[in-house]
């Protein structure tokens, strides 16, 4: 411990004599560490597992059932109603939820603003909540698939009634009362998962939660987006035509339930063929949401060619440390040579120069939270599609801690083997 | 004390081969002073960084203090030169921002002693070269002389078997030159054993023995009686 406190004492008496040496290293390795971390950041989250502790439990449901056959087409993600309606109504999986997307103006009736928000909508049906674990601050879910009752979410909740507990108020909505019956708390779900089909994966959760019915009845259908073969007029209309716009996962718990919902689906879509309707090969999928994920490419491939050239930057950058330590090494390559002619073994100066890269690492740690901060808030103003997904958790703290930590004692390494192996004889006199 | 036989020690480069020490042969008694002499390139210095473990040798067998230093590994040989060796360099290789405190303190701290025993070390060491009052004070505060006599406070900290002092006064005026060659002198007359590589005739003719050296080799060998004056009787040996 002595000797640590030694080699801490004479690497700070360095650090402090070469400052601005030290200033540049530090500033070197942090740069290339912390853009390395803000990317690791943005991809971490991009990757992250939304639901971890099911996520191998729910499944996203693709029904091969579009009607042109091209073997070389992209799963679809999409189904009709009447398919989704089946599928919902089936009573395998724990819990299914059917759901499409829209945009509705919206203000509360009681207002006296006749001012409108933007928001956007969930029309899905009950088992949405139990199936995402959408968590409740006040009141619950519908009861009844055509009621004229919604939930909000937090945000919306403050933004339109300043918080708190909003169950019972009513907002109006294309000119028609809605109650609401259920308030969420904060909820983040990242990405969100059953929201990736269409590149909003890492939109927020959203404003308001509707019965699917009651949102088709009321043609809730901004931004709405439906392949169709059929000539369809309204999104009420889809019932019972080939209007492409709904996705449905299901909670499967077991895999004897699994094994049932995909011979569902397969009897499913072989008696549909037995109907006369186009298929394509028999090629429906349950994929969990990990897999759905993946499928989905969330984590988007100009951030991993990003990573990479962030890599690669880092690799530079501790070259450049690594130079400019081997030129200070060289420099102070006189007190080595002296300590280990008054007795420092190779192994005490290898010591030594490992608790400097330490104190080098520390600094560095420092600067490259920092900078890592920083470099995420600039690619988050340059990106805003990246809000939603970056932040440096305790993990990415710590990891960059640790990079920095490695980095430092990567970059030292090298000269402080040449500095270990320094001739003794040559360099004093 | 130190005990050489037949030392080579041969530097290659691509093309030449230079042989800086040959079939070199010396042996040191306890509580010796002995002067090398030679002129430039005649294998001095190459001779006293092998005394001191600086450098390896090719050939030969080379005991110091009874240890044979063949096949020592680095930790071995660094003990060694901790122990038993106590270096004077003609530059006197002070770390220039380590107060004399500090610089003496180097050494002892590989050697392992608590910081009580170090301190009693430190104090004894720069009472022994009168700069007792200055521990707090930096190299640069000092005047040469001053300076070699900390390197050779920092020498005896560690109660070496043998001091090697290499061209001791070579950066230093007449008067602190013979400031620090009385110094040695006491240090001798004290017990020390001492090997000082010099080009000052006087300073080798003062000390009890003269090894000349020239091309790598011993070529003359004298014992001196000293007298106050410098006027030395010269025994060929």
């Amino acid at each position: 411990m002595e000797m640590f406190n030694y080699y801490l004492k004479l690497s700070f008496r360095n650090l402090i004599r070469n400052r601005l040496f030290f200033i540049l290293m530090i500033s070197t390795l942090a740069v290339g560490v912390g853009v390395f971390l803000a990317n690791i950041a943005i991809i971490k989250s991009m990757s992250s597992d939304p639901i971890p502790y099911k996520s191998d439990r729910i499944f996203n449901v693709s029904l091969n059932i579009w009607s042109l056959d091209n073997p070389d087409a992209e799963l679809i993600e999409v189904m009709r109603y009447n398919d989704a309606m089946h599928i919902l109504k089936n009573d395998i999986a724990t819990h299914t939820m059917v759901h499409y997307q829209s945009k509705v103006y919206t203000r509360d009736i009681n207002a006296k603003s006749l001012t409108r928000h933007q928001a956007i909508v969930r029309a899905t049906t009950q088992g949405f909540f139990p199936l995402t674990d959408a968590p409740f601050a006040f009141g619950g879910v519908w009861q009844q698939d055509y009621a004229k009752q919604i939930v909000i979410g937090d945000t919306f909740n403050q933004q339109v009634f300043g918080g708190g507990n909003s169950v019972g108020k009513t907002l109006e909505i294309g000119g028609k009362p809605f109650e609401i019956v259920g308030v969420l708390k904060p909820w983040n779900l990242k990405p969100v998962f059953y929201n990736a089909a269409f590149d909003q994966a890492f939109n927020s959760t959203d404003d308001i939660y509707a019965p699917i019915e009651t949102a088709m009845d009321n043609e809730w259908a901004i931004d709405l987006r439906n392949m169709s073969t059929d000539r369809i007029h309204s999104v009420s209309d889809n019932r019972g035509k080939n209007g492409f716009f709904l996705q449905a996962f299901v909670q499967l718990d077991t895999l004897e339930q699994k094994q049932l919902m995909q011979q569902y689906l397969d009897n499913y879509s072989q008696h549909r063929k037995a109907q006369g309707e186009y298929l394509r090969a028999n090629d429906n999928r349950l994929l969990d949401v990990n897999e759905w994920l993946t499928h989905q490419k969330v984590v988007d491939e100009r951030m991993l060619a990003f990573a990479l050239a962030s890599s690669l930057f880092l690799a530079v950058c501790i070259f450049n440390a690594s130079s400019l330590l081997l030129a200070r090494y060289h420099s102070a390559r006189f007190e080595t040579g002296l300590r280990r002619a008054v007795g420092a073994r190779m192994k005490d100066v290898f010591y030594q120069g490992v608790v400097e890269s330490m104190l080098i690492g520390s600094c560095c740690a420092v600067l490259t939270l920092l900078f890592g901060w920083l470099f995420l808030q600039i690619s988050m103003t340059l990106f805003p599609a990246l809000k939603q997904t970056s932040d440096i958790d305790i993990t990415l703290i710590l990891m960059g801690i640790g990079i920095a930590l490695v980095t430092s004692f990567i970059s030292m390494l090298y000269p402080l083997i040449r500095s270990c192996r320094t001739s003794l004889s040559t360099t004093l006199k | 004390m130190l005990n050489m036989k037949n030392i080579s020690r041969i530097y290659r480069s691509d093309t030449i081969q230079t042989h800086a020490l040959r079939d070199f042969n010396l042996q040191v008694n306890a509580g010796e002073f002995v002067a090398v002499t030679g002129p430039s390139g005649s294998g001095k210095s190459t001779f006293l960084n092998v005394a001191g473990l600086l450098d390896s040798f090719d050939q030969g067998a080379y005991e110091l203090d009874g240890v044979n230093i063949q096949g020592l590994n680095d930790d071995e040989l660094s003990r060694l030169r901790n122990e038993k060796i106590g270096f004077i360099f003609q530059n006197y290789n002070l770390i220039p921002d380590f107060n004399l405190f500090d610089n003496i303190d180097m050494p002892l701290r590989y050697r392992g002693f608590n910081a009580a025993e170090r301190k009693r070390r430190i104090t004894n060491a720069l009472e022994q070269v009168g700069l007792a009052s200055r521990a707090n004070y930096l190299p640069s505060q000092l005047s040469g002389g001053q300076q070699q006599r900390v390197a050779i406070a920092r020498a005896l900290a560690g109660e070496p078997k043998i001091l090697l002092a290499d061209e001791p006064t070579g950066n230093l005026d007449s008067l602190m030159a013979r400031q620090v060659m009385e110094l040695l002198h006491t240090l001798n007359t004290e017990g020390s054993t001492i090997i000082m590589v010099t080009h000052d005739p006087d300073q080798a003719r003062a000390v009890g023995r003269n090894v000349q050296v020239i091309d790598g080799q011993i070529t003359d060998h004298s014992v001196y009686a000293p007298t106050h004056d410098n006027a030395s009787i010269a025994v060929k040996v």
